[in-house]
């Protein structure tokens, strides 16, 4: 069935000031948009792409609870976001360039105008970690990807190796089915580390392939990509892969890069917070997988949102 | 069935509210029917668009049977939408608008309704100085939530300056045409069919990419 998606982007903002200001739209910063405009916070969410981040890059979630059969990831998001706006939640799509977090009031500056806020929520996720290996450069956007949702209609009846065995990659590996039978996994460590259910369905699909102990040494071609070369860690033995395309889910990079100093991360990047999600900096959250934590899921993005808008309400009530 | 909920028709009314000129939409179906299976969708989506705003004026044609009309504005295949003021603005979408691309098309009408240049002010002059052709084709999918951004500036380049020509490509739909220019990542945007970019740039590096591409 067809389907219709639409940014629906409020009047123009400029230089308006907020109770709170959210940085980014995925399920966390949705959530917290949720959580305080019914606690009638004045509340901006500022999304640079669109609602739902990289749920939204998701065609299918299947454990998110309350939906038996599975909800669209872009679905769940409009309906997050409508849920927001509902509330009284502005949402502005624009690019966040740099905060400055520290002292009462805080400024975010978006490409053309700054926004004032009284405390921040950092909800900006992550991207997925770039693939290294001799010609992975070149072939960036031409052969190489890391949106199957996006990109895999182009690969019909094409040989396909999906870099990892997470559950990003199982997943995704499941939906390029649609697309191709010929599918290789390749995964640095032994075994598979998604979800036990999502291994049976993947295995299910017998002519899916999968290097377990492997690593991607280079990938091959001239103009296009036509093989991918592995290096299995056991004997040290190499092997060529035959592929049109290469889809990378190997990890991701937290979205930190344009805060400054002031905000304390890990070395990876992430945000360290206590239990209620308060940053090194007073007045300033972080909620969802742009903080340091286990799991990286859209619940526990979400649950990240309910909480750090929580602390936001008492944060600005003890001012 | 209504593709549209109601929240989104009052969202959408709301928007075209106030719109100054006509924006035309003419649909060129097509009879070759795999690449059409959609075409009945975007009748109604038109329908409903049209039913929103007295300024939305929408019109069929066939690709085959109004081959004169097709070439007028150099439409190449079917199905295609010309979006246009009175005059032409170089404004086309192969393939349906669906998906996320649905977002592209809207803002598209509310830029032409209102006659509203969106183009960043220090960018107006450099692009209206283009005095040679420029066709940009921008490959998508309705799958890809990157894509509206490069489909975007390549639509607001081309009203800004009637050198500039700017397709949106459903690279489903045109699977094919597609694969010859060697798409393997959406959005691509090529550039005079030689030159090309993956990714939405920034509408700066945007322009510098086309004015690389014409030197
Ligand atoms: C392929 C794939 C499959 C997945 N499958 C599942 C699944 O089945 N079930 C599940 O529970 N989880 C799944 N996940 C994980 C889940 O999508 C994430 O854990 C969740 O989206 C994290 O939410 P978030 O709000 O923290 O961050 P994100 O979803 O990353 O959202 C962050 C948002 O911030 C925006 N942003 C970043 N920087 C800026 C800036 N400077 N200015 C403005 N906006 C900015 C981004 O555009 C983005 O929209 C999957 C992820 C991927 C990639």
């Amino acid at each position: 069935m067809l389907q219709l998606k639409m940014a629906k982007q409020e009047e123009k903002t400029k230089n308006k000031s907020f109770d709170l200001v959210i940085i980014g739209g995925g399920p966390a910063g949705l959530t917290a948009g949720i959580y305080a405009g019914r606690a009638r916070i004045k509340t901006a969410i500022i999304e640079e792409m669109i609602a739902g981040g990289q749920s939204a890059t998701t065609e299918h979630l299947e454990n998110y609870p309350g939906f038996k059969n599975g909800v669209g990831g872009v679905e769940l998001a409009m309906m997050m976001e409508e849920q927001a706006k509902k509330f009284g939640t502005e949402v502005i799509y624009d690019s966040v360039v740099s905060a400055k977090l520290e002292g009462e009031e805080k400024e975010i500056h978006l490409a053309s105008s700054v926004i004032k806020a009284k405390s921040v929520i950092i909800a900006t996720g992550a991207t997925p970690r770039r693939i290294k290996a001799e010609g992975s450069e070149k072939f960036h956007g031409k052969g190489i990807s890391y949106c199957a949702t996006c990109d895999g209609a182009l690969f019909r009846d094409k040989k396909i190796v999906i870099v990892g065995a997470g559950n990003s990659a199982i997943e995704e590996g499941i939906f390029m089915q649609r697309f191709s039978d010929d599918i290789t996994f390749v995964q640095d460590l032994p075994y598979l580390t998604a979800e036990k259910i999502l291994q049976e369905r993947i295995k299910s699909y017998p002519k899916t392939k999968f290097y377990l102990g492997a690593i991607v040494k280079s990938i091959n071609g001239n103009d296009k990509v036509e093989s991918v070369t592995i290096k299995v860690a056991k004997d040290g033995s190499e092997i060529d892969i035959p592929a049109d395309g290469v889809f990378v889910y190997i990890g991701y990079s937290p979205k930190t890069g344009f805060f400054g100093k002031e905000l304390k991360l890990n070395e990876q990047g992430y945000i360290p917070t206590d239990e209620n999600l308060k940053t090194n900096l007073d007045g300033v959250y972080a909620a969802g997988d742009v903080r340091v934590k286990d799991f990286r899921q859209v619940i526990t993005a979400a649950a990240d949102g309910a909480i750090a808008a929580h602390s936001v309400e008492k944060y600005l009530e003890n001012k | 069935m209504a593709l549209l909920s109601n929240e989104d028709r009052e969202y959408l009314k709301g928007l075209f509210t106030g719109m100054k000129r006509d924006v035309n939409i003419m649909l060129f179906t097509t009879e070759e029917k795999n690449f059409c299976s959609f075409c009945n969708d975007i009748k109604e989506i038109l329908e409903e668009l049209k039913s929103l705003s007295d300024k939305i004026k929408t019109h069929e044609y066939s690709f085959e049977k109004d081959k004169s009309i097709a070439d007028e504005y150099s439409v190449k295949r079917g199905p295609a939408l010309v979006l246009k003021a009175d005059k032409d603005l170089g404004i086309k979408y192969y393939g349906i608008p669906a998906g996320y691309e649905f977002s592209s098309l809207v803002e598209d009408i509310v830029d032409i309704g209102n006659d509203t240049i969106s183009v960043d002010e220090s960018l107006v002059e450099k692009v209206k100085s283009i005095d040679v052709p420029v066709h940009l084709q921008v490959f998508v999918t309705h799958t890809c939530p990157y894509c509206p951004p490069a489909v975007r500036t390549a639509h607001k380049f081309a009203m800004l300056n009637e050198n500039i020509k700017a397709d949106m490509i459903d690279s489903n739909t045109f699977y094919e045409y597609a694969n010859s220019y060697g798409v393997q990542g959406v959005p691509r945007v090529v550039i005079n069919e030689k030159h090309h970019f993956e990714g939405a740039l920034p509408e700066e590096e945007y322009l510098k990419q086309i004015l690389n591409a014409i030197m």
